[in-house]
């Protein structure tokens, strides 16, 4: 039976199923008829063999993951957590159920520090390790070094991702979506990946299977003729449809768009500027930076958008403090509250640094929600000296003020990550919720249209500088919805690029017609890509 | 109470006081076979070699932090509190 899921990456791959999943026994708690003394010392024992094991099986990755494997490790051996364990053991319990209950408590005493909430899988991953070793139960997560392996799993921790080597080909995962950590990795290690695939666990172990990333699918028994073929586009013009351009965080990113075929920088995330410096740069300082990436970017309009920073993302300097919710917090424009002096401090050295290199510069703000916030963007742009002024649309209630906000803008531009994250009420990074994440989800893209139009009446320039702008197939969308430019990583600048070349207006338009008509993100990207394929 | 040498500092990673530093902090306090307390202002403290304590104290970017160590001052107290505070500030 085919899985549908989210496709990570363009190639498909065939290999075994090598499911990895925790035994219920190794998980389950125990009583023990040994002395709670007895059990102390097994429970000692078991620690140190496992961390000793761990600490040789990590001995050869890279110097990151073995710190961060050393720096759990030394949590778990950490004497106060046997004394965390002690009372369950003098309760009767065996040392794996102590170890995971000290564990509970310990995790729950950190309740939502978000650095602890991101290991404490990884922390319960050794503690399974060391109740596997005490109950003599088999270890499941030990991935053959031979083979032709497709990594099965609910979700994957990076304890389990460092353990990949050559014989992993493929990952299908129950859970997580196109931004999870799972998609990340494989992203990074180029391996082909379906995630939020529904009914994964219960692909057979061992079992041949067919990972097609292209058609956001898993098949069994099948091979690679089957897998979905990702459309090569023939450009036949000289010029895109639209104009593609690069997002740039920093330097080295606008050198590396300069090698490309973009016509400008679309995004320019400035707050990577900023996360490492410990105090406030001067405005010298700044616009010094400003100057080199302007200087480097490739030719066209440079769009740069002022500090996107909250406690999610936090600058040192910003004291942003802990929020319960920092997606819905003080993030992005909101910043300008607290930290104006900040924030005009930036436009100077943005306006000082175009004056200096003569670029064309569009400055944008981050989450707006608010008429009154454009205004007084628009006003410290204007006292600044900077001409041309745009706001990102990540909201949905700008979007409907949009009609309000005419002679204050010159532009917009859609982040559609935040903008789905905003629309479906659906935290980005959230495990269970990755299928809000597609970008093919009519919701987001009905609204996508919304915010053309209105701009169409504005007579003003909308651009899409969200992740989804990357996908070919959506970049022909987007145009057709009458989008002016679409910008996307400078790795993917020419692949969009070739294909906005290969399509005229009238196809775009179809294709856009066919997705806006479309219920379902499935749908929508089946019948937009049925139109390519007879090509 | 013997002699302690105090070295007052600001947090300046994002994340705070997280795990990698904190294992880190526990090899190197270990190998200087010295007593390394990190203290917050309101007074709560914690074992420069207990991981899960210092953890615990939940230290956040921005915040002030003071290293006790329990010793004479001395170029080895000077070096190792300059360590530590360097394995804090990695950014």
């Amino acid at each position: 039976m085919e899985l549908k899921g989210i496709g990570v990456g363009s190639k498909a791959v065939v290999g075994d199923v090598f499911r990895l999943e925790t035994s219920e026994a190794v998980a389950e708690h125990q009583k023990t008829s040994h002395t709670p003394g007895e059990e102390t010392s097994v429970l000692a024992t078991a620690i140190a063999t496992t961390a000793a094991t761990i600490r040789s099986e990590t001995a050869s990755s890279d110097p990151t993951t073995i710190e961060i494997m050393d720096a759990l490790l030394i949590i778990l051996e950490d004497p106060e957590l046997q004394q965390m364990a002690k009372p369950h053991l003098e309760a009767g319990f065996d040392a794996p159920t102590a170890l995971f209950k000290a564990l509970d408590e310990f995790a729950e005493l950190m309740g939502d520090d978000e650095d602890f909430k991101s290991r404490v899988g990884d922390l319960r991953g050794i503690a399974t390790r060391i109740s596997s070793w005490v109950r003599g139960i088999a270890q499941g997560p030990s991935i053959p070094q031979e083979g032709r392996w497709i990594i099965v799993a609910d979700d994957l921790t990076p304890l389990e991702t460092s353990q990949f080597g050559p014989s992993v080909v493929g990952v299908v995962t129950e859970l997580g979506g196109p931004t999870s950590h799972t998609a990340i990795i494989c992203r990074a290690l180029s391996l082909p990946a379906v995630v939020s695939a529904k009914g994964a666990m219960a692909l057979e172990q061992g079992s041949s299977v067919l990972v097609d990333p292209v058609g956001n699918r898993v098949l069994p028994d099948s091979d690679l003729s089957q897998a979905t073929q990702s459309i090569s586009f023939i450009p036949h013009a000289d010029t895109p449809l639209i104009t593609v351009r690069a997002n740039i965080g920093g330097l080295e990113d606008a050198k590396k768009a300069s090698a490309t075929s973009a016509r400008g920088v679309g995004l320019f995330r400035t707050e990577v500027l900023y996360l490492a410096q410990a105090s406030e740069p001067s405005i010298e300082q700044q616009t010094s930076a400003y100057t080199e990436v302007l200087k480097a970017a490739p030719a066209g309009k440079i769009i740069i958008r002022t500090i996107d920073a909250g406690s999610d993302k936090p600058v040192p300097f910003l004291k942003l403090g802990n929020e319960e919710n920092p997606a819905l917090g003080v993030r992005g424009f909101r910043l300008n509250t607290k930290h104006g002096g900040f924030v005009i401090s930036q436009l100077k050295a943005i306006a000082a640094a175009i004056n200096a290199t003569g670029r064309d510069v569009g400055v944008m703000a981050p989450m707006v929600s608010s008429v009154e916030e454009v205004r007084t963007f628009a006003a410290l742009c204007a006292e600044a000296g900077i001409q041309s002024v745009g706001i990102m649309i990540e909201t949905p209630a700008i979007i409907s003020l949009m009609p309000d906000l005419a002679g204050l803008v010159n532009f917009v531009s859609i982040g559609t990550n935040d903008l789905s994250q905003y629309l479906f009420a659906a935290d980005r990074m959230h495990p269970e919720l990755g299928g809000f994440s597609n970008p093919w989800q009519p919701g987001l893209l009905r609204n996508v249209s919304q915010v053309v139009t209105h701009a169409k009446a504005l007579g003003i320039p909308v651009g899409v500088c969200g992740e989804s702008a990357a996908n070919p197939l959506l970049a022909i969308v987007f145009a057709g919805l009458g989008v002016e430019s679409v910008s996307a990583a400078p790795s993917a600048v020419d692949s969009v690029s070739e294909a906005l070349r290969a399509v005229g207006a009238q196809k775009a338009s179809e294709a856009a017609t066919l997705a806006l008509r479309a219920s379902t993100a499935e749908d929508a990207e089946a019948s937009v890509r049925s139109l390519f394929e007879g090509d | 109470m013997g002699q302690q040498v105090v070295r007052a500092i600001t947090v300046m990673d994002p994340i705070g006081l997280h795990a990698r530093p904190v294992g880190q902090i526990v090899t190197l306090v270990r190998e200087s076979g010295m007593t390394v307390t990190l203290r917050r202002p309101d007074g709560l403290e914690a074992s420069a070699v207990s991981a899960l304590k210092m953890l615990a104290m939940r230290v956040k970017v921005g915040e002030s932090l003071e290293i006790v160590i329990d010793a004479e001052d001395s170029e080895a107290t000077t070096a190792l509190g300059a360590s530590i505070e360097a394995l804090i500030n990695q950014v």
